[in-house]
């Protein structure tokens, strides 16, 4: 039977009544009306659905509510805000990376991830690290320069 | 935080319907708003009618508002090619209205004028010139009421900027904001024909090409911060009041009919509504998403069921699809389509009869996926002889007409409210979402939002089509090509009926199977016999519809390996080949232009192929003429000849596609399609048994990933001048991909593919034989 159960998300708490084992994308779409984090596949293999965990890109898609615990989620939405977007987002912006946009959010929160772990990687590591996030418009050149400008790194 | 994003309107509602989103600063709430204070024309009027206003009015196109904003309206919509933009571009450049003042509303039936479906590259070629004509009627019609305001003649008034002043008198100076005054443009500007054909504003005097200074600017496009802000709603992001969710059940078999249907366990799953069982049409309805997933997966819909009484509702065990590896073989004999000649010069059967140097080969291409990676979604909420719709759908309007028949509902209680989808690359399945939604709608007397799975996507989204190419060529002992055949075999490429029709056993409600008409083979060489012609089978096996650059990605694939294979059997210069054989200036401009930017140097094709069994260099050159566009691509690829990997490491595309209004939006676009016409040739192939698709997900189905990108995409831009009209660019540069990858495998290792995709074991395969 659904749960109320506690998630902690972009800085506040809040209680969503969920069945335990359905997925975090849900509740975070349906129940907290965010809109940065997409259904793509729900079989974690295009990265539509990623959200920070704990500093960790996950696929929120097979990720149960119950699996999350006292985890701080980050979306799309609690990277930046219009009037103070993140580096990333700026860099997305300035670059023109984006087509329809329904993979960028993974493309954001991949990166995100990746360059706190990694903050001056060359082009090859940048295309490592998204090899996993989908994007069907191709606008895989414009990704990388993106984040490539969010590092401020332009090795090649 | 717990604020939805509704869409609150009710049909009611509808004098607000000049509205506008407003992303609160939240993020969270999508709220409608009019620009500035409600119009009185709003208030007054509260229109109950859904119809699309008239396209002979003014505010068919406009609205200016107090605030000195204003609004373009457009059937048009965005699919993620940045079409929004360049329509706001040369609407803003004819209206003298600043860009960034200029909202643009899309694609929402009631509030838009029908300009053809969004789709074929012709959306800123037919669309840009009726608004054009629209906001250069808007700019005279704001004069003519700036004459009246300061009872001078027009010919003393200027506009700029989204205000007019008196010449001479810096002083006297009103907005448009402040001249319109919250009133509706009632103004007559006229308009005849329809949807692409229309004309609109007669009369109107747009400036001259040459004077612009919005048109052809770089402006950085109006969609992309809210998407990448996540403030911006996409339909899979619409909720409705009292809105339930829906997923569908799909037949194991393509043509298989249900059996039975056990709901055991179905009312134990907390918040399951309803199962909504039409003939074969087989729906779940409930509170949640995750009920209706649920719900839908004890029935059969998962990633790979075992057959077809997998679930708990039984299908009958339906085989009637063709073999897999003989598709081709089916397509010839299908034949129930009609035969059109493309070209027919000379005798080419007369000219293969005396030359010796003859060549023959066959080229083979496979069903194809659109592959959103957001699978298609829709809500509906029909109320008796009522209905509303969201959906993404590149044609509203005809979605529209198609529901009101599907439905059995008057047209004008209908209305299609137009949000934003994945992209889709063509017909995929957002148009048959909304007939599922409305079905279940139509059951449950509620709101229901059908988001499809992965696996329904994959499955049942309506493919490329598989496509067979016999050429023959003939070259004289000067190495000129003499006679020349290219004969297609194709399905359908626009076969338009409903999945939800046919299920509910009404197969022919709306749709047709469409034959011909789509500019497949454009052949533009000068040999002196030649015979092209299409042979269009109808349907075959899957349902077809359109694929970026529908079947012209194909045939341009065989036309210019084939002229390749020509030229190296004469052994010259692939480039100086083709510039041999052609007359169209703008093709041989585009081929010149990639060839400097490259740097190419003259030799034979596969002069230097290298089998010793090193990794080995190749380049490839194409060209195609798509609907009037030109464009030429060259690319430096690498072969390994040990894993049979293909890596692309340099593509230079020239492209012509006349005035361009935004080049940075035209250069995305142009990288797009070199990466998906790339992931088309290099990887990608539906696969099928005898009752179904089974590449049904990302690892059945792979596309390109950022390993295997180009290094580098440079474009060069050709004929961008005033004098030629826009052209379209959403698809022409998808064209010459396969066959410049071809052409420089061949030239890399001396071996011809001629079948797609080039995956590394066909690719060894090939080296091997």
């Amino acid at each position: 039977m659904p749960s109320k159960i506690s998630l902690n998300v972009n800085g506040a708490d809040h209680a969503v009544e969920v069945e335990p084992d359905s997925m975090l994308l849900y509740a975070l779409r349906d129940n907290l009306s965010l809109r940065g984090p997409k259904f793509g596949c729900g079989l974690a293999q295009c990265g539509a659905c990623t959200v920070l965990l704990d500093g960790n890109a996950i696929r929120s898609c097979v990720t149960p509510v119950s699996a999350v615990g006292n985890s701080k989620v980050v979306t799309l939405e609690g990277l930046g805000t219009p009037e103070e977007p993140h580096p990333l987002q700026q860099a997305f912006i300035a670059e023109q990376a984006a087509q329809c946009g329904y993979c960028i959010n993974g493309m954001i929160m991949a990166a995100k991830a990746f360059l706190d772990q990694h903050p001056h990687p060359s082009r090859d590591e940048i295309k490592q690290a998204l090899n996993d996030n989908l994007c069907r418009c191709g606008t895989h050149m414009r990704i990388v320069r993106a984040v490539q400008r969010a590092a401020g790194s332009s090795k090649p | 935080m717990t604020t939805s994003f509704n869409d609150m309107r009710s049909a009611t509602d509808l004098a607000l319907s000049r509205r506008r989103f407003l992303q609160a600063s939240g993020g969270l709430v999508v709220a409608f708003r009019l620009f500035g204070p409600q119009p009185a024309w709003a208030k007054d009027a509260a229109r109950t009618s859904v119809a699309s206003p008239p396209a002979g009015k003014l505010y068919a196109w406009l609205a200016v508002h107090p605030d000195n904003t204003a609004t373009l309206f457009t059937g048009k919509v965005e699919t993620g090619t940045g079409v929004q933009t360049a329509l706001a571009q040369i609407a803003a450049e004819e209206l003298d209205f600043p860009f960034d003042r200029l909202d643009v509303v899309m694609g929402t039936t009631s509030e838009t004028v029908d300009q053809g479906p969004s789709y074929g590259s012709m959306t800123v070629r037919y669309a840009g010139p009726q608004i054009r004509n629209a906001a250069a009627a808007g700019r005279a019609a704001l004069l003519n009421l700036a004459s009246e305001h300061f009872k001078v003649s027009p010919n003393q008034l200027t506009a700029k900027e989204g205000t007019i002043v008196v010449l001479g008198s810096p002083g006297r100076t009103i907005t448009y904001g402040k001249l319109v005054d919250g009133k509706r443009l009632e103004m007559e500007i006229g308009a005849s024909g329809e949807r692409f054909a229309m004309k609109v504003a007669p009369n109107a005097h747009p400036k001259d090409p040459s004077t612009y200074t919005i048109i052809g600017k770089p402006l950085p496009r109006k969609d992309i911060p809210g998407k990448i802000l996540a403030t911006f709603s996409y339909v899979q992001d619409v909720r409705v009041d009292g809105m339930l969710h829906g997923r569908v059940v799909r037949p194991y078999g393509v043509g298989a009919t249900l059996q039975s249907v056990d709901e055991t366990g179905l009312k134990s799953i907390p918040g399951f509504v309803q199962v909504v069982r039409r003939d074969n049409f087989l729906g779940v309805v409930a509170e949640t998403e995750w009920a209706a997933i649920q719900a839908a997966a004890k029935l059969g819909s998962t990633l790979h069921p075992s057959g077809p009484d997998a679930g708990q509702a039984k299908w009958s065990n339906w085989n009637g699809l063709p073999k897999m590896d003989q598709i081709w073989d089916t397509v010839r004999e299908t034949a129930e389509g009609r035969n059109i000649s493309v070209a027919s010069k000379g005798s080419a059967a007369l000219a293969f009869g005396y030359t010796k140097r003859t060549l023959k080969a066959t080229y083979k291409t496979p069903f194809q996926m659109h592959g959103s990676i957001g699978p298609s979604c829709a809500i509906a909420d029909v109320k008796g002889d009522h209905a509303t719709l969201w959906s993404g759908t590149q044609m509203p309007h005809e979605a529209r007409r198609d529901m009101a028949k599907l439905l059995d509902i008057p047209l004008d209680n209908i209305e299609l409210r137009w949000f934003e989808a994945s992209g889709a690359y063509g017909r995929n399945g957002l148009e048959h979402a909304i007939a599922d939604a409305a079905i279940m709608s139509q059951a449950v007397k509620r709101p229901v939002r059908v988001q499809w799975m992965r696996w329904d996507e994959h499955g049942w989204e309506p493919k490329g089509p598989p496509i067979v190419q016999d050429l023959r060529g003939a070259v004289d002992a000067d190495g000129r090509v003499i006679a020349w055949q290219h004969h297609m075999w194709i399905p359908t490429i626009s076969d338009t009926h409903l999945i939800a029709a046919a299920l509910t056993g009404n197969p022919n409600a709306t749709g047709e199977t469409g034959t011909g008409g789509v500019p497949v083979i454009t052949y533009a060489y000068t040999f002196e016999n030649a015979d092209v012609a299409v042979h269009d089978e109808g349907r075959v096996a899957l349902l077809t519809a359109w694929l970026r650059s529908p079947a012209q990605f194909e045939t341009t694939f065989a036309m210019e390996s084939f002229i390749d294979e020509l030229a190296a059997a004469a052994g010259k210069d692939p480039l100086a080949f083709r510039l041999a054989h052609l007359e169209d200036a703008r093709a041989i401009a585009v081929l010149k232009a990639a060839a400097e930017a490259y740097g190419w140097e003259e030799r034979p094709a596969g002069a230097k192929a290298d089998r010793s069994g090193k990794p080995a260099h190749g380049r490839g050159i194409a060209w195609v003429n798509r609907d009037d566009s030109r464009v030429a691509t060259i690319a430096d690829i690498t072969v390994d000849p040990g894993s049979g990997r293909i890596k692309v490491s340099r593509v230079v595309v020239a492209h012509d596609c006349g005035l361009v209004v935004n080049p940075d939006g035209l250069k995305n676009q142009i990288e797009g399609n070199i990466i998906q016409s790339l992931s088309r040739t290099l990887l990608e192939e539906v696969t099928f048994d005898s009752a179904r698709v089974t590449s049904l997900d990302w690892q059945g189905y792979p596309i390109l990933r950022f390993e295997d990108i180009p290094d580098s995409i440079e474009i060069v831009l050709v004929n961008n001048r005033p004098e030629y009209p826009s052209y379209g660019a959403g698809e022409p540069s998808t064209n010459p991909t396969a066959a410049v990858i071809s052409n420089a495998i061949f030239d890399a290792v001396g071996v011809r593919l001629r079948q797609t995709p080039f995956r590394p074991e066909r690719v060894k395969a090939a080296m091997s034989s």
